[in-house]
């Protein structure tokens, strides 16, 4: 191993958490709040990936261990941050480490019955987990007891169905950042590794993999464990950024949320995870944004655009047998026409007043947008946007460099 | 001399339906074996029992005198039984050199922490691994496409890869579930060269399935047929041949 090449990459990605700390310093307190979330479901789409995409257990309660990690740390705060003494960074970097031992716990318990549930089964039981969990938060403080009748001890108040709040402010974005870079580092390198095969042999065939000697047992509890820890630890993050928070911040729909940036971007892929987070966390925010309202008439003609775009894509990949470049050329012709379409519609559709006048906020598209691109990207590219390609840069070169059909053979 | 692999009664049911029935036999050390019968016959299910797949409902089985009834496919694999499947179960979506090096990754000696920090030990270990496995891939003739998707190899390839697979857990006893099937006559011959290749090179024993007569009683030295879940002959293929129990189970198939 080059130690060069890895210490400069290790400043690099620290140098660039502290970037982008100054450059979002520059901006108002919602932007930072916004460049610290995304941070966040950076770490929670390639964690969520760990889970679903390397090793193909389908989970969906991943808001779950975010949760455990930010109501721990968050209780664990109010009660003892000021007595401790100790500055605020290390405290956080505790914070973290604590919710990541709990929610890692907590992984630890969905991942024992994954090792006999498949499939749409196990995803039943992360689902279930993750509501369990909500539910505890809801109805705390409560007694555990024998039947009412031994009292073994009081769960403590976590707000109930009403915030917890008042935890101390702890915002530091170089770290929720760092945590994003070291969670995609630690894929990275696994994928790296006969360890990182092991965990995609579990994905690709169970039976094959037990045959051939692998402890499929180990590796689907330690992948729910590894990639609830980090869940956690953002959980720790996301409570000392907010200093308050709800049962309803870690509902289902965030699981959700979180599962469709792992598809989006391609299931096993790192770098699609990463980016699909960020996108699809962007996204609804840009449109939150703009206060301009969205007429009927656009809606509709944005709908057809996209729809087109779809048709058009899939008759070029289905119907069309030219070579590759053509296809590409296709495709992006697919899609400029469209445009144009939808461009056109707008003026068009815009002229009946029944379209005209039904407005409303863009922000409310949200989750329209979620499931539309869900069903665009299951449409046209099914193993999702990056599909098990990984960013690296002989790939780039590769891409860059479309080649002609003779040498791609003879290499 | 003591058995590599003994089965003593090995019996499964499945609810009304007896798959494998009182079966016993016993393989010695490099022994070429093979275990042949009509469709439907209790074979694949026999190799389900000593690998761990399915647990006996009654009878014995013993590797190296342990007895393994029970056991998890991955412990018995650990103990060195390795197999293939009728069905090819490829690790789909990776490499033919990643395939193999799963199947050394039970010999790996670094530490989940070090893989996942990236350290010279797992560093190391991936690379041995890798190592070892183009060893194998050149003695199956598959180092050429060691970088293709194991899906886009043609098929008598994947069934090459599925041995190297299983050789790459460095096994005592190699089970072979039809490794010929779908493959064209030269295909077949140069495979009947590898399998004679593990056993005598590699000093390993082998078990094998095969229904083309030709290529069993070509290389096993002894074979056990089962019909039915039941053995009903046991011999040389000389013996085999003329049996009239196992002509007549195999009447109306061209033997
Ligand atoms: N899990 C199972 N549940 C129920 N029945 C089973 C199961 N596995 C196998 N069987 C039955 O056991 C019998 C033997 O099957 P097996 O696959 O062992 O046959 P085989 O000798 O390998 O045949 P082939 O030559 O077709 O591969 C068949 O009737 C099959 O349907
Ligand atoms: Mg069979």
């Amino acid at each position: 191993m080059n130690w060069g090449v890895r210490a400069v990459s290790i400043v690099a990605a620290v140098g660039f958490c502290f970037l982008i700390q100054t450059v979002s310093l520059g901006f108002g307190a919602d932007i930072q709040r916004l460049i610290a979330l995304a941070g966040l479901y950076v770490t929670l789409a390639v964690s969520l990936n760990l889970i679903n995409g390397i090793t193909g257990q389908f989970s969906i309660g991943h808001a779950a261990f975010y949760m455990i990690g930010a109501y721990t740390t968050g209780y664990l705060s109010i009660q003892f941050l000021k007595n401790s003494g100790m500055p605020g960074p290390v405290w956080l970097l505790l914070m973290m480490l604590a919710g990541a031992i709990m929610a890692s716990l907590a992984g630890l318990v969905v991942g024992l019955p994954s090792l006999r549930l498949k499939g749409d089964y196990l995803a039943i039981v992360t689902l279930g987990f993750g509501e369990i969990v909500r539910i505890i938060v809801v109805n705390s403080p409560f007694d555990v007891s024998f039947f009412g009748v031994f009292k073994f001890f009081t769960f403590p108040n976590l707000g109930g169905a009403y915030a917890l709040d008042k935890i101390p402010a702890i915002r530091e974005l170089w770290l929720i950042w760092l945590l994003a870079v070291v969670c995609i580092a630690v894929c990275r390198n696994l994928l790296k590794t006969a360890h990182g095969l092991a965990f995609l042999s579990v994905r690709e065939d169970e039976v094959a993999s037990l045959a051939m000697g692998v402890n499929v047992t180990r590796i689907k509890v330690t992948a729910f464990m590894i990639g609830s820890a980090f869940a956690g630890a953002a959980g720790a993050l996301l409570a000392h950024y907010e200093t308050s928070i709800l049962p309803s911040t870690f509902a289902m729909d965030v699981s959700f949320i979180i599962l469709t940036m792992v598809v989006l971007g391609g299931t096993g892929s790192i770098t699609g995870s990463a980016l699909a987070a960020i996108t699809l966390f962007a996204l609804p925010e840009v449109l939150r944004r703009n206060k301009e309202p969205v007429t009927g008439g656009t809606f509709l003609a944005i709908v057809i655009g996209v729809i087109a775009a779809v048709v058009l894509i899939r008759w070029f990949q289905n119907e069309y047998h030219g070579s590759k470049n053509k296809k590409t050329a296709g495709y992006f012709a697919s899609v400029a026409a469209s445009a144009i379409v939808a461009f056109g519609l707008t003026f068009a559709l815009n002229a009946i007043p029944a379209l005209h006048d039904k407005a409303f906020e863009g922000s409310k598209l949200r989750m329209v947008i979620f499931a539309g691109s869900l069903i665009i990207v299951m449409l046209i590219r099914p193993e999702g946007v990056f599909a098990h390609h990984e960013f690296s840069w002989t790939w780039l070169k590769k891409v860059l460099r479309i080649k002609p059909k003779s040498e791609a053979l003879a290499t | 001399m003591s058995a590599v692999l003994s089965l003593k009664g090995a019996t499964i049911r499945f609810g009304g339906l007896v798959a494998v029935n009182d079966v016993t036999f016993d393989i010695e050390k490099g022994d070429l074996f093979g275990l042949i019968g009509p469709n439907g016959a209790g074979k694949t299910t026999c190799f389900n029992l000593i690998t761990g797949v399915y647990r006996p409902t009654s009878g014995e089985i013993f590797f190296n005198e342990k007895l393994i009834n029970g056991l998890a496919p991955n412990r018995i694999c650990a103990m060195g039984i390795a197999r293939t499947f009728q069905n090819i179960r490829l690790f789909q979506a990776l490499t033919v050199l990643e395939n193999v090096v799963i199947g050394g990754f039970l010999r790996h000696k670094a530490s989940l922490a070090s893989a996942l920090a990236y350290l010279p030990p797992a560093i190391t270990e991936t690379s041995r691994l890798e190592r070892e496995a183009m060893d194998l891939l050149e003695v199956l003739d598959l180092a050429d496409v060691a970088q293709t998707r194991s899906a886009d190899l043609p098929y008598g390839k994947q069934r090459r890869l599925e041995i190297a697979r299983a050789m790459a857990t460095q096994p005592e006893l190699l089970l072979l579930d039809e490794p010929a099937a779908g493959m064209n006559p030269n295909e077949k011959e140069d495979l009947a060269q590898t399998v004679r290749l593990i056993r005598d090179q590699f000093g390993k024993t082998i078990l094998l399935i095969e229904h083309d007569m030709k290529f069993v009683m070509g290389i096993c030295e002894k074979i056990v047929v089962l019909d039915h879940g039941e053995e009903i002959a046991y011999g040389p293929p000389s013996a085999i041949r003329n049996d009239p129990k196992v002509i007549e189970a195999y009447l109306g198939e061209a033997v």
